[in-house]
Order: structure tokens, then sequence, then C-alpha cells
């Protein structure tokens, strides 16, 4: 959020629209956010009989995760435009959430009732 | 007053007894609104609602004794009352908690908001005004955050005891006041190390900011590197929320998953219900609609609009050359509503930043409003598993929010006393990384605990 030279689509908006980037940007977030909720909100697609398949409501809060995430990073935390080194620190904890995301998260589909028993001890919870 | 930067005295710390007092009083007029003069009807309303449900649950009972209905017959007319009845009890319920919950907790938090601003203003004032020059060598490091995060490790050492002393008082079991002495000795601490912090932080001009020396970060702001740094242990930590819940949700079969056959071959049935289950409309509960996912939606809305208020905020104190804001928007709204809300650089400043204070409140209140609802539907943290990882993933998360609130209330303090400008509003800037951090943790939290 600091200050930094005002160029490309951003001196575009600013020159055309008399809105900063910021107000774009956050009118973005404002429309992704109701169509992830409409996502879930609706079983059908409005106005027609087919149906919103699990596979793509999570297709759908993925990518618009992503791109609020964008959003809020490259713009609002200003990551886009501030020096590099912010840039890299901000990625430096990636490597170790993939890591547990995959190592924690997505390699043991037991959940935590595949933990052996040293574990959990005592823990009723573990068994459900 | 000590610290580098514009000459203050330190009666200024007075107008923190203002903030507090309007803060307290606040409290107490919302809670005799909200949690008074309308949960009281509502009370009633849900006494009456659960009188009703039981004299149709006897009457049912007493009916099928007799041999009149058939018990499980889901079409017998005094089974369908009895059913009426007990939804329109759930729902006298939870209207009785909107407003009772809404209540209790406006007041909780303005008390703590006036405690948090009033101590610290008060001890602020009570100290001697100290001369200091405007040495451009003198740096704006501080042993405040040292201080303040030694305070942190005491309550959290002393917390169980604390919090054991607090139930008994509350409960009116016999308390041991001694279980307390570690707890209540960090929050001294704290409230001692945040209340010098500020002192050294209000006649902050903007000089003195220290300046890295040495790669990585040559050249840039030191507290900007260290807000960084601290964003980047805090993705760590919600990061470990994530891939626990993966964990644990990828070995559920949840109705959502089962629906779209997406269990393991020998599963009979889904075996577990999520927080979304109870919100989201058509989750295995029943009870999920347009308005058990409002809070929710809302709280993500009021986030990302605070972050907006956030930026305009730090922009606004930014300008070189500010003036009232005239574009396409502004236009559409009346000039004397214009003028109380940008009357000048200063105060717009402060509007904003309060204008934040007050969505990140209202993300608390509604988030309790909706934990006491799920609870009342019978989901805790001890439910399940996807109980425990619900509410210490959102509490983490709200608990990070209450806490950008306490820190956001010296802000509002600062800008409407000393003022932010172009060379002073790095506290703004740093303190809006962490609350972009936090809206960002939300963007991933709302769809992953709530729609999935």
């Amino acid at each position: 959020m600091g200050d930094h030279e005002v160029i490309g689509l951003e001196k575009w908006l600013k020159d055309n629209t008399g809105m900063d980037i910021y107000f774009w940007n956050f009118l973005v977030l404002m429309f992704f956010t109701l169509f992830e909720i409409g996502a879930v909100f609706f079983d059908t697609i409005p106005g027609t009989d087919i149906k919103v398949p699990l596979m793509m409501v999570w297709a759908i809060l993925i990518v618009v995760g992503i791109i609020k995430g964008y959003g809020i990073g490259a713009y609002f935390m200003h990551l886009k435009g501030d020096p590099s080194i912010y840039f890299r620190t901000a990625m430096f904890p990636v490597l170790f959430v993939l890591l547990m995301i995959f190592g924690i998260g997505l390699s043991n589909p037991d959940g935590v009732d595949g933990l052996p028993a040293w574990c959990t001890p005592n823990w009723d919870y573990a068994t459900r | 007053m000590s610290g580098h930067g514009a000459d203050i005295e330190n009666s200024v710390w007075v107008r923190a007894l203002l903030f507090a007092g309007g803060f307290l009083t606040f409290g107490i007029i919302a809670f005799s609104i909200l949690g008074i003069a309308l949960a009281g009807p509502a009370h009633d309303e849900y006494m009456d609602a659960v009188d009703l449900y039981h004299h149709a649950e006897d009457e049912y009972k007493e009916s099928v004794a007799a041999g009149h209905s058939i018990e499980g017959d889901h079409y017998d007319e005094l089974y369908l009352e009895m059913e009426k009845a007990h939804h329109h009890e759930v729902d006298a319920h939870l209207s009785y908690l909107n407003w009772k919950v809404s209540g209790n907790t406006i007041l909780v938090m303005s008390i703590i908001f006036a405690s948090f601003i009033g101590i610290g203003g008060l001890i602020n004032s009570l100290r001697a005004d100290v001369e200091h020059g405007d040495d451009e060598h003198e740096h704006h490091g501080s042993a405040s955050p040292i201080v303040f995060t030694f305070g942190i490790m005491l309550f959290m050492i002393g917390f169980p005891g604390f919090s054991n002393t607090i139930t008994e008082l509350l409960t009116g079991t016999d308390a041991v006041i001694g279980e307390m002495l570690i707890g209540v000795t960090g929050l001294l601490v704290i409230i001692i190390g945040v209340a010098n912090w500020w002192w050294e932080d209000l006649p902050f001009n903007g000089h003195g900011e220290q300046i890295a020396t040495s790669a990585p970060f040559e050249g840039e702001h030191i507290r900007k590197a260290g807000i960084w740094v601290f964003i980047m242990s805090e993705i760590m930590i919600f990061a470990t929320f994530f891939s626990s819940y993966l964990r644990m949700r990828t070995g559920w079969c949840t109705k959502w998953a089962w629906d779209n056959d997406m269990c393991a071959a020998d599963a009979t049935g889904y075996d577990i219900m999520t927080a979304s289950d109870y919100l989201r409309p058509g989750g295995a509960s029943g009870t999920g609609d347009f308005w058990t996912m409002l809070p929710g939606g809302i709280n993500t809305f009021a986030l990302i609009i605070s972050s907006y208020t956030i930026v305009i905020a730090l922009k606004t104190a930014k300008a070189h050359d500010w003036s009232r804001p005239d574009n396409f928007i502004t236009k559409f709204i009346p000039q004397p509503i214009m003028k109380i809300i940008f009357p000048d650089q200063k105060r717009t400043v402060r509007n904003f930043l309060f204008a934040t204070l007050l969505l990140g409140s209202l993300f608390i209140v509604l988030k309790l409003v909706e934990w006491s609802h799920l609870v009342a539907e019978g989901f805790t943290v001890s439910t399940s598993q996807a109980g425990s990882i619900f509410y210490i993933a959102t509490g983490a998360h709200g608990l990070h929010v209450f806490i950008g609130l306490l820190i956001m209330i010296y802000l509002v303090f600062k800008a409407d006393t000393v003022g932010y400008d172009k060379d002073n509003a790095q506290g703004i800037e740093y303190f809006g990384l962490y609350w972009h951090f936090v809206d960002l943790a939300w963007v991933l939290i709302f769809p992953a605990f709530y729609l999935y």
C-alpha cells in the first residue's frame, strides 16, 4: 500500500473512469463473493434444470479463491508495485504450506481414524 | 512526551477517557435495545413456543397411547401439528438468540474496548511530560513489543488458572483467587506494554523510521519487513488448520459427497455433519436456508468493505493535496452527507478508520450470533471432529479480527488527536497489511468451512 508509479491498467482505469485500481479491485472482490455464494446456494443453474455438480462447485470455489486472493494480495497488500523482496517473503511459506497440505491434508484419506493408537491416547474423538 | 517527533503533551491522553466513555455508552445503549428491549419479548415468545410444542407433543403421545394415532406415521394430523410447533419453537429460539447474543456481545466488546483505551490513556495521561528533540539520527525503535510479548507469555501460562477461577466466580462455586495470579500479572504487563507503546508512537511524525542496512531487506523500512515476516508466520498457522481440516475432511463421507457418489465403496450412508451441512441450503441437517448463510455472507462483505475503507484512510492520509472526492459515485451523494464523511483530510482519515472498526465489530457480533445458532442446533466444539476444527479455525480467525480491532482503536485515537499525514501514515499502512491478511484468510476459510 505504499507510493508507487501508476502505469498500465491502473493508469487506464484512473484516466477513463476517474476511479483508482483499489475501487475496481473492491468491486471485483464483491462480485466474486456473490458468485461463490450463488454457486453453493443454487442447486441448479438459475433459469435452467441443469444441476450444479459437486466438482463444478469445487472448481468455482477454488478459482474464485485464487482470484480474490490475487486481488487482495496484489492490490490491497500492494505486492504488485512494492519491491520484489516482499513478494518473495510472502511466497516463502508457500513451499511449507504445500508440503503440509499434501503431507498432512491429502496423503491419508483415512483422516485421523488411521492414526496409530499412541497418537491418540484416551482420545475418544479419534474414533468419532 | 518522549519518543521522536511532534511535541505533544500527555494531557492529550485524557481524550482517551472520552473514547472509553463513548464505547461504554454505546455498549449500554445497544445492550438495552438489543439485549433487553428486543430480546425480552423474543424470550417470552420462545417460552410460549416451548409450551405450545410440549402441549402438542403431549397430545400426540396421548393419541398414540389411546390408539388413535400410529407411532411413526408422519402424515398423522397430530404428528404434523407437533412438527409444526417444533419448527416454530426452533425459529423462536433462534430469533431470541439473535437479539440476546448480539446485545451481550456488543456490551462485552464495548467494555473491553473501553478498558483497553481507558486504562492505557489514564496511565499515559498521568506520566510527566518529557522534552524530546528532533534529532534525525534518533530512531523509532521500542522495547514495548518485547514487554507486550512477555505479558502475553505470562497470560498464556496462567490462562488455565485464570479461566478456571473466572468460571468458578461466575458459577458461584468456591474460587481460589490465587490461581489467577499469573494470568492477571500477564494482563497487567500487557496493558503497561501497550500503553507505553502508544505513548512512544503517538508523537511519531515519520522521522527516524529505521531502515534495514543489509540484505535481503536492504533499504526497506524494518517495521514493514517485520510485519511481512509476521504475516509469513501467520500463513503457517492458518495452513495448519487447513491441512488438519483436509486430512479429516478427506476421510469423511459427508452428505454432499454421498449424493455425488464420492464416498468409499463400502459406505452405507453419510457419517458426519459439517458446519456447512447446517448452514448450506440443502445441507444434511435440513436447517440450512438463505437466512442461515446470511451472517457468513454479510461477514465476508464486511471484511472486504473494511479492507477498502482502510485503503481509503491510507490514501487520504498520504494525499499531498487532498480535496473532497468528486467522481461518478459521489455525484449521487448529497453534499451535506459528503461533508460529514469527508470533512477535511485529518477527520476523513479518522472516519474511515472508524468505519473499519465498526465493520470489524459487526463481523465479531455476527460470528457469535451464528455460533449461538449452531450450538443451539447441536453443533458444538465437542460434537465431532467437524465441530472441533470448525470452531478452532474460525475462532482463531475471529481472535485475529478482535486483536485487530483493539489495535484499530488506537489508530482511530491517533487519527482523532495527532492525525495522520503523508509522513507518518506508515502506522495505517503496516496495520493495513495485517488487516488485509485477516481478510485474505477469511477468503479461504469462508468457502472451505461454510460453503463446501
